[in-house]
C-alpha cells in the first residue's frame, strides 16, 4: 500500500506524540541530561569567584552556525509511520565590521522512508529509522531522526568553514582545527555542585564563572557560565540571563573564555524584540529568520502534501 | 541586452504595472526604461515595455526600525531588497495578460527603447517626425512627435514652472531652435516666429553667440542634430521711449539692431485696436457694446486716410484745445493719442463747457453713466499707450509675417500691464486675421509667457478671446501657440487643454497638487518640486508616461555679459564702414 497522509500537524496526533513534544530532550539541544557531570566536577580556574575581562576585538572571520528543523507531515502506509520534515542549516559571518549571510542549506527528508518521495517540486530523501522499530514510541524515534538530520547538516556546513572562530548553537560536537565555541541557552543539566552554584545568581552582566571541565562521550571540554544583559536589570531572576559556553579543552581555551565576555553580551538580543532574549543571539536570530524563509511556507507545503497524498 | 532583475512575485504583477527586484550590482533608476518578455501558450510571446517610476531599498524581514542600528554595527545579518515599480508604456502585441513573476527584466536599449517610447510611430508618408526635444536620463536623445506640435494631429505647447528656476523661456527657445533648424519641420524656412519678451531683456540677444557655451554643450547640440549657433535671422522690436524727441527704442542693454515699434492713429482706427485697451470688458456689458460701436465708427472715420495723423471734420471750433492744426480742407488734425481721446470725449459727452449732449451717432443710445465710464478708462490709458499709438509719425507696428527675418522678438518688458495687453492683443488679432485670410502660407509660432495674465481663468478680455481662438482654431490655420505660465491652474482651461505638448519645469508644492497636473504620475509631480534648472518633464499624447528631459545650455546669449564679441577684422570693418 502506498504512503498516505496521516497528519499534517504533529500536535493533533493522539497518544505518545504529545508527550514527545514536551520532552526537553528534543528541544533544548542538551539531550541526555546526565547525573554524571556533577560527580566529575573539576574547576579549571581558582578561586571560585566572578570574573571580568578587558574588551577584546572580535576575531575575523567570526562564524555563527545554526540549524532549524520542521516536521511537515506524518505518513502512514497502513503498517508503518514515516515523518516528512525539512531541515536547514546556515552560517553568518562577521567580517570587516559587517555581518552577512554566508551560506544556507535546506534538505527535505522522510524519516522512515526507504526510497525518495517526489511530490511535485518537493523531494524527500529517504532516511531509514535506526534500530528496531519500537511500536510504543515510533513518533519519538521519527523526531529523533529528523533532529539527527539537522545536526548532520549543521556539522557538514561547519566543517567547510575555514579559519577564524566558529560559534555554534548547542554543545560542541564537531571536531575542528581552529577554535570553536558552543553556547547552551537552556539549562536542564546541572554542572555545578550546590556550594558553587550560588555564584550563578550573583553574576553581573558581562561577568562569568571560572572555567570547569566537562567530559562528554570521550570529549574533554572547558565550560563556564556567563551572564548576559537583560534589560531592565533587576526585574527578572538572575539566572534568566545565564548562558553556558563550552570549548574543547585544547589550545588557549582560557583566552576564549575571556573573549566570550566581549562577544556574547554584545550580541544578546533585547526582550522587547525577541521572546527568547537574551540568549537567542542577534545574528542567530537573523539567521533563523532566513532559514525559515528558505524552508518555504508551512501552509504552501501543507497544501502540496495534501494534494499529492490526499486526506489529512 | 542587459538583465537587470526579475518581476516580483510578492507583489501583484499586472499588465499595466509591476514590480521588479533588482539583482546584484544592477542599477535601476527613476525613468529608466525596461522590457519584459511574457509568454502564454494561447497568445504567444508578449513584450511589456515600461518606465521605472518608483525605486526603493529596504531591509527585508526586519520588523523593528531600530534593527538598523544592530545592522549598522554588524550584529545582525540583513537582507537588502532593491525593488522598482514599473509603469507599462506599451505592450506588443496588445494582449493584456500579466507577466509571470520571475520573468527576466532587461534594460530597454536601442530598438527596444524606440518601441518603449513609440519612436517607431513618429513618422508620416514623407519621413520621420521625430523632433529632438532634449536628452533622456540615459543620455539618449528624447524626441517628441512633430505632428502633435505642428498642427497635423495636434498643436500648441504649454509650459508651466516657477519663474527664474524653471527656465521656461529657455526651453521654449530651445524648442524653436529645434523646430527651425533640425530639418524635421517641412518648409522650416517659411515658418515665422513671434516671440514676446516679457521681462528683462533676455531674448534680445538671440542672434549673438553665447560666451559661456562649452565644448561639451556644442557636442550635445551636434548629437541632437542642431548647429550650436545662435538664431540666424532675428528682428528685434521694442516700444519707443516715453517723451523726448524722436523715436528711440526703450532698451538698455542692447544698443544696436533694435527698432522701435508703434502704431499711428490711422492704423489704430483702421485695424480696430480700440478694444485691446479695455481689458475688463466683462465688467460692464453695455461698455462692451459701446467699445464695439466706437471701434466701428473709428474704422469708418479712418477710411481712405493715409495718416499718420487722423483727420476729423466734425470737431467744432472754439472747443479746441491748443496746438491743434488744420489741413487744407479745414479738417482738424489729431496728432497724438491724447488728441484722439479728447475728440472721443467731445463726441460722446458733448462740449466740456456746459451739460451738452454727445453726438448721437457716436453714443449708440448708451446711458451717460456708460459713456462716462468709457471716457474715464480711455483717459486713464493715455499715460500707458500714448507712446505706442501716435499721430506724429508713420506707424511701424511689428508684423512677423512681413520682412525678411524669421524670428520677430517684440519687447514688452518696459510697458505697463495695459500697454502689454494692448500690444499682445493687437499683434495676435492682426496675425490671426491675416492667417485666416490666407495671406501667409508658412506656419507661425507664437511664444508668449505669462499666459495667466493674457488668458486668465476667471476673467473675460478681448485678448483672451484671441488666445482662445488661436488655441482652438489656430492649429488648422497654422498658428501654433507656445504658451508659458507659472501656474497652469490660473490659465483658461481651454487654452491649456488644447496644448498637445505639455512641459513642466520646477513647480511649487501647492501648484503641483492641482488637477491641472493630474496627467503626471505621482512620482513626476513629486519630482517637479525638485527639478533643477535645465530639466523639464515633457508630456506628449502618444506616450502614456512623461519623459524627464534635459536640454542643452543656450547657444545664444541671454544677457549682455554672455555675448561672445566678434572681433574679427570682418566684423569690425562692417561696424565702421
Amino acid at each position: 500500500m502506498a504512503w498516505r497522509l496521516y497528519a499534517l500537524d504533529l500536535s493533533r496526533l493522539e497518544g505518545p506524540a504529545e508527550g514527545v513534544e514536551a520532552s526537553p530532550g528534543v528541544w533544548d539541544g542538551t539531550p541526555g541530561a546526565q547525573e554524571g557531570y556533577l560527580a566529575s566536577f573539576y574547576p579549571l580556574e581558582e578561586p571560585w569567584e566572578a570574573r571580568r575581562a578587558h574588551p577584546l576585538p572580535w576575531p575575523e572571520p567570526l562564524y555563527f552556525v545554526d540549524g532549524r528543523e520542521r516536521a511537515e507531515a506524518v505518513l502512514s502506509d497502513g503498517r508503518r509511520l514515516a515523518l516528512l520534515g525539512c531541515v536547514a542549516a546556515g552560517a553568518v559571518v562577521y567580517q570587516r565590521g559587517n555581518m552577512r549571510l554566508l551560506e544556507t542549506r535546506v534538505r527535505r527528508v522522510g524519516v522512515g522512508l526507504e526510497e525518495a518521495l517526489r511530490l511535485g517540486k518537493l523531494v524527500y530523501e529517504p532516511l531509514p529509522l535506526e534500530g528496531p522499530p519500537n511500536p510504543g514510541d515510533v513518533l519519538t524515534a521519527l523526531q529523533e531522526g529528523l533532529r539527527k538530520a539537522r545536526t548532520l547538516l549543521e556539522e557538514q556546513l561547519a566543517e567547510a568553514l575555514a579559519g577564524g572562530l566558529l560559534v555554534v548553537d548547542g554543545p560542541v560536537r564537531l571536531r575542528r582545527q581552529g577554535p570553536v565555541l558552543g553556547y547552551i541557552k537552556t539549562h536542564w543539566a546541572r554542572y555545578l555542585p550546590e556550594d558553587r552554584e550560588a555564584l550563578l545568581s550573583t553574576l553581573k552582566p558581562g561577568e562569568r564563572t571560572p572555567m570547569f571541565r566537562v567530559r562528554r562521550k570521550g570529549q574533554e571540554l572547558a565550560s563556564w557560565y556567563l551572564r548576559l544583559p537583560l534589560p531592565p536589570e533587576g526585574v527578572r531572576p538572575p539566572e534568566s540571563g545565564l548562558l553556558r559556553v563550552e570549548t574543547p579543552l585544547q589550545g588557549d581555551f582560557g583566552a576564549l573564555a575571556d573573549l566570550s565576555l566581549s562577544l556574547f553580551p554584545a550580541l544578546a538580543s533585547h526582550p522587547v524584540k525577541d521572546p527568547r532574549a537574551p540568549q537567542n543571539l542577534l545574528p542567530v536570530g537573523g539567521l533563523e529568520r532566513e532559514l525559515s524563509r528558505r524552508m518555504g511556507s508551512r501552509e504552501v507545503v501543507g497544501r502540496l502534501l495534501a494534494r499529492y497524498l490526499g486526506g489529512g | 541586452m542587459e538583465r537587470i532583475g526579475v518581476v516580483l512575485g510578492s507583489r501583484e504583477a499586472t499588465p499595466l504595472e509591476f514590480w521588479v527586484g533588482v539583482e546584484g550590482e544592477g542599477l535601476l533608476r527613476l525613468d529608466d526604461l525596461v522590457v519584459v518578455e511574457g509568454f502564454h501558450p494561447k497568445v504567444g510571446k508578449v513584450r511589456y515595455f515600461g518606465m521605472v517610476d518608483h525605486v526603493a531599498k529596504v531591509h527585508e524581514g526586519e520588523s523593528f526600525d531600530t534593527d538598523i542600528f544592530l545592522a549598522a554595527e554588524g550584529k545582525i545579518p540583513v537582507s537588502l531588497a532593491y525593488v522598482a515599480h514599473v509603469s507599462v508604456t506599451r505592450i506588443v502585441p496588445e494582449e493584456f495578460f500579466p507577466p509571470d513573476p520571475g520573468s527576466d527584466v532587461y534594460l530597454a536599449q536601442g530598438e527596444d527603447l524606440e518601441l518603449a517610447l513609440y519612436y517607431d510611430a513618429m513618422k508620416n508618408q514623407r519621413g520621420s517626425t521625430k523632433l529632438p526635444a532634449g536628452f533622456l536620463k540615459n543620455g539618449e536623445v528624447a524626441y517628441l512627435n512633430l505632428e502633435f506640435l505642428s498642427g497635423v494631429k495636434g498643436g500648441h505647447v504649454n509650459i508651466s514652472g516657477i519663474s527664474g528656476v524653471a527656465a521656461k523661456t529657455s526651453y521654449a527657445t530651445f524648442l524653436l531652435k529645434s523646430l527651425l533648424e533640425s530639418g524635421v519641420l517641412e518648409e522650416a524656412h517659411q515658418a515665422r516666429v513671434l516671440l514676446f519678451n516679457v521681462k528683462g531683456e533676455d531674448l534680445l540677444f538671440l542672434d549673438k553667440p553665447n560666451l559661456r557655451l562649452s565644448e561639451e554643450a556644442k557636442e550635445e547640440y551636434r548629437r541632437l542634430g542642431l548647429p550650436p549657433t545662435p538664431f540666424g535671422s532675428v528682428r528685434f522690436l521694442a516700444p519707443p521711449r516715453k517723451g523726448g524727441e524722436g523715436i528711440l527704442p526703450d532698451v538698455e542693454t542692447r544698443l544696436e539692431g533694435v527698432k522701435a515699434y508703434h502704431w499711428d492713429l490711422v492704423q489704430f482706427a483702421q485695424k480696430g485696436l480700440l478694444p485691446f485697451l479695455f481689458t475688463d470688458k466683462g465688467a460692464l456689458t453695455n461698455l462692451g457694446f459701446l467699445v464695439a460701436h466706437v471701434t466701428e465708427k473709428l474704422r469708418r472715420l479712418a477710411e481712405g486716410q493715409k495718416g499718420p495723423h487722423l483727420l476729423v471734420a466734425d470737431w467744432l471750433g472754439g472747443e479746441l484745445p491748443e496746438g491743434i492744426t488744420f489741413d487744407d480742407l479745414g479738417r482738424v488734425r489729431l496728432k497724438s493719442f491724447s488728441d484722439l481721446v479728447r475728440y472721443l470725449e467731445y463726441k460722446l459727452l458733448g462740449p466740456e463747457t456746459g451739460e451738452g449732449e454727445g453726438d448721437r451717432t457716436w453714443t449708440a443710445r448708451q446711458a451717460r453713466g456708460t459713456l462716462e465710464a468709457f471716457v474715464r478708462r480711455l483717459r486713464a490709458s493715455v499715460e500707458n499707450v500714448a507712446h505706442l499709438v501716435r499721430g506724429d509719425r508713420k506707424g511701424n507696428p511689428p508684423d512677423p509675417l512681413e520682412g525678411g527675418e524669421q524670428v520677430h522678438v517684440v519687447d514688452l518688458a518696459k510697458l505697463s500691464p495695459q500697454g502689454q495687453m494692448f500690444v499682445v492683443g493687437s499683434l495676435l488679432s492682426d496675425l490671426f486675421a491675416k492667417k485666416e485670410r490666407g495671406q501667409y502660407r508658412g506656419r507661425v509660432f507664437v511664444v508668449l509667457d505669462e499666459l495667466n495674465k493674457y488668458a486668465p481663468r476667471d476673467e473675460e478680455s478681448p485678448i483672451k478671446d484671441v488666445l482662445l481662438d488661436i488655441a482652438e482654431r489656430g492649429r488648422s490655420l497654422g498658428v501654433i501657440l507656445i504658451g508659458a505660465q507659472q501656474t497652469a491652474s490660473e490659465v483658461e482651461r481651454r487654452v491649456v487643454g488644447n496644448a498637445a505638448i505639455r512641459v513642466v519645469g520646477r513647480l511649487d508644492a501647492a501648484e503641483a497638487e492641482r488637477p491641472e497636473y493630474r496627467y503626471l504620475p505621482t512620482s513626476f509631480r513629486q519630482r517637479a518640486l525638485i527639478l533643477p534648472q535645465g530639466m523639464m518633464i515633457l508630456h506628449q499624447p502618444e506616450i502614456p508616461v512623461p519623459l524627464l528631459v534635459r536640454f542643452p545650455f543656450p547657444a545664444w546669449a541671454t544677457k549682455r555679459e554672455e555675448v561672445l564679441e566678434d572681433n574679427s577684422a570682418e566684423a569690425l570693418r562692417r561696424e565702421f564702414f
